[in-house]
């Protein structure tokens, strides 16, 4: 690649755009982003090292198993343990610097802990719940996190504590044990807040910005317990909360891959609203009569009011300076929901019309709003949320072939109709230029 | 420098407390297996049809069902104390089911209840301990030896489990009283030899 920019730099020399300092200082400037490129390497390779390293010896003593005695196996089984404590402790002490030995010791230490642990147990037939060793592994590792500074350790750890959560929330268990995960959730808070604070932009920080909703997005229906229709509307609360966060300007200057937030929040509320849009979920919940108390009492309660407030808070502080029309459509739909759904408990007619209002409006909107910002992919998705809604009502619904034939004709001269008018004025505009 | 040696000293700490949970879990075994009981569970034949489980076989025991007063009412998944005795054969039996723990002297273990059935008015429990660990290419053949030996009720097939302060223990699986690993190595060496006899007619 230097080859290729010393030619190009001699080229732009030669034809008098660039001197000779301003060549020296690009090329200078490139091999400083190739440097950062290949520490990232470095880490990357430093941690599948690990933990090949780790799985390889695994193997080995797995196929010599059987002829040992119950003291070798059992000093196997604390070997890795040590190891990875030694190797963790010199990166703390003597390669403090390093991010590539920080993080990869942390992820060789936290799973030797884990493999001690099961070895012991398979050694002495110790019976196994999954949950607790999950919970135990997980709190052991915690400290690692902040004493090597490490993201991986992180990312390992709400992995494992959201495994955690499913495993014991999905199971015929004490349910109170589900809370755990969300003390265990916040005892992880401050890496995440450093990680903003301190390296923003870093991959680790999109990483975190994906494995963290998407934890939530699975753990928050352990929290049903017999209320299982409430956890919609929490879920339409906590979908937007995270839009919401998606809207922050930290986000606006970054790519959009990095926006875990907005790319959960928008197409879980979209498909969210879809699976909600058929008449059978609102039939389904007009059955059902809670007193208002014991819906407000009930884990799925609480977690539906906290999660409005959370949502409600954010979008008033994050866009109280903004007019109505800039504000992202999507981020008011939660606000919609709950008086929709309060609504469809006693008319269900009411609610399956509502929410299907609340799709189509969103889809023209972000059709427009594609049309606005000259962007084919906004518009283009705009149209995919209106076949969507158009799609679910085909299966939905007894209208006849002809009808949902025209409506199909309909939607397609649309995609074609609005794409060749986008791309039409784009090349007008070109012309004028 | 203060600030580097409290990390280090608190590295160290979480260090020892790291290797502390396994080694707890060393030491708790090794008591159960030095000083506690040993009782024969005898083992139930295991419907075929149980999926295999890969590194571990998994046991089932004669002694899962205790007759019950139907006047109670037993939930599924709830704990139970299962109070153990020997029969006359040498094998474990249940003494008692209580919801609460014995007093110290009498060897117990906890299980779960399974289900409750009213009409033969016996209790079916699970007892924790139903997996024995094997290396992975002598599982499938272990447990297809011990599915064999349980549903022969000629064959003497049972686990011996340690018992003390109602912490249990599997120290292995015999049948005949022979360790099923050994059974299978035997087993495997025989059928080696057989398939070298026959290659050579």
């Amino acid at each position: 690649m230097n080859k290729k920019l010393s030619t190009d730099l001699s080229a732009l020399i030669e034809a008098e755009i660039i001197d000779i300092r301003t060549a020296i200082k690009i090329q200078e400037f490139y091999k400083g982003q190739s440097g950062k490129s290949q520490n990232r390497l470095v880490i990357l390779f430093g941690i599948l090292g690990a933990l090949l390293m780790g799985l390889g010896i695994i193997l080995i003593i797995a196929h010599n198993w059987d002829e040992m005695s119950r003291l070798s196996k059992t000093v196997i089984a604390f070997a890795p343990l040590l190891l990875g404590q030694l190797i963790a402790g010199w990166a703390m002490i003597k390669k403090k610097t390093s991010v590539a030995w920080r993080e990869g010791a942390t992820t060789f230490l936290f799973f030797a802990v884990g493999a001690s642990i099961s070895l012991i147990s398979q050694i002495y037939n110790i019976p196994g719940d999954l949950g607790a060793f999950l919970q135990t592994w997980a709190i052991l590792c915690l400290p690692l996190v902040y004493l090597l500074r490490s993201s991986a350790g992180s990312l390992l750890y709400i992995i494992g504590i959201s495994w955690y959560a499913t495993e014991v929330g999905w199971s015929y268990k004490n349910h109170s044990e589900v809370y755990w995960y969300w003390l265990m959730l916040l005892a992880i808070l401050p890496h995440y807040y450093m990680l903003y604070k301190k390296q923003p932009r870093s991959n680790f920080m999109t990483f975190h910005n994906w494995v963290v909703p998407i934890s939530l997005l699975f753990t928050l229906s352990t929290v049903a317990l017999e209320m299982g229709e409430l956890m919609f509307v929490a879920y339409i609360s906590l979908l937007g909360l995270f839009y919401i966060i998606g809207t922050n300007k930290f986000f606006a200057q970054q790519k959009r891959i990095n926006n875990g937030y907005a790319a959960i929040g928008a197409l879980g509320t979209t498909s969210l609203l879809l699976s909600l849009s058929f008449d059978w979920f609102w039939e389904e919940i007009a059955g059902h009569k809670n007193t208002w108390i014991e819906m407000a009492s009930s884990p799925e309660g609480i977690a539906i009011i906290l999660l409005t407030i959370a949502a409600g808070t954010l979008l008033y502080f994050f866009n109280r300076m903004k007019a109505i029309k800039n504000i992202k459509p999507i981020s008011f739909v939660f606000l919609l929901f709950i008086p929709t759904f309060v609504l469809g408990t006693y008319f269900p007619v009411a609610g399956f019309v509502i929410v299907n209002l609340i799709i189509l409006v969103l889809g023209l909107m972000t059709i427009q709003r594609g049309a606005e910002e000259d962007n084919l992919g906004i518009m283009n998705y705009g149209l995919i949320i209106l076949t969507g809604l158009i799609a679910c009502r085909f299966f939905d619904s007894d209208i006849s072939f002809v009808v949902r034939g025209v409506l199909f004709m309909t939607l397609g001269l649309g995609f074609f109709a609005t794409n060749y008018w986008m791309l039409n004025k784009r090349k007008t505009q070109a012309h004028a230029a | 420098m203060q600030h580097n040696k409290l990390l280090i000293l608190v590295f160290a700490l979480v260090a020892l407390v790291q290797i502390y949970v396994p080694a707890k879990m060393v030491y708790d075994s090794e008591v159960v297996l030095d000083q506690g009981t040993a009782y024969k569970f005898r083992t139930a034949p295991i419907d075929p049809t149980d999926p295999f489980r890969g590194k571990y076989i998994t046991l089932r025991f004669d002694i899962d069902e205790f007759e019950i007063d139907t006047s109670e009412v037993w939930e599924r998944g709830e704990v139970v104390y299962v109070e153990l005795t020997t029969d006359s054969l040498g094998y474990a039996k249940i003494a008692a089911i209580s919801r609460t723990k014995p007093y110290e002297d009498v060897d117990f273990v906890q299980a779960k209840v399974r289900y409750a059935s009213n009409r033969y008015s016996t209790l079916h429990i699970e007892y924790p301990f139903n997996r024995f660990y094997m290396e992975e290419s002598k599982a499938y053949d272990a447990e297809r030896a011990y599915w064999d030996a349980a549903r022969d009720r000629e064959t003497d097939c049972y686990a011996l489990v340690h018992v003390k302060n109602g912490e249990p223990l599997v120290k292995d699986v015999l049948i005949d009283e022979v360790p099923i690993r050994e059974l299978v190595i035997m087993n495997n060496a025989a059928a080696e030899a057989a398939e070298l006899e026959n290659s050579k007619n």
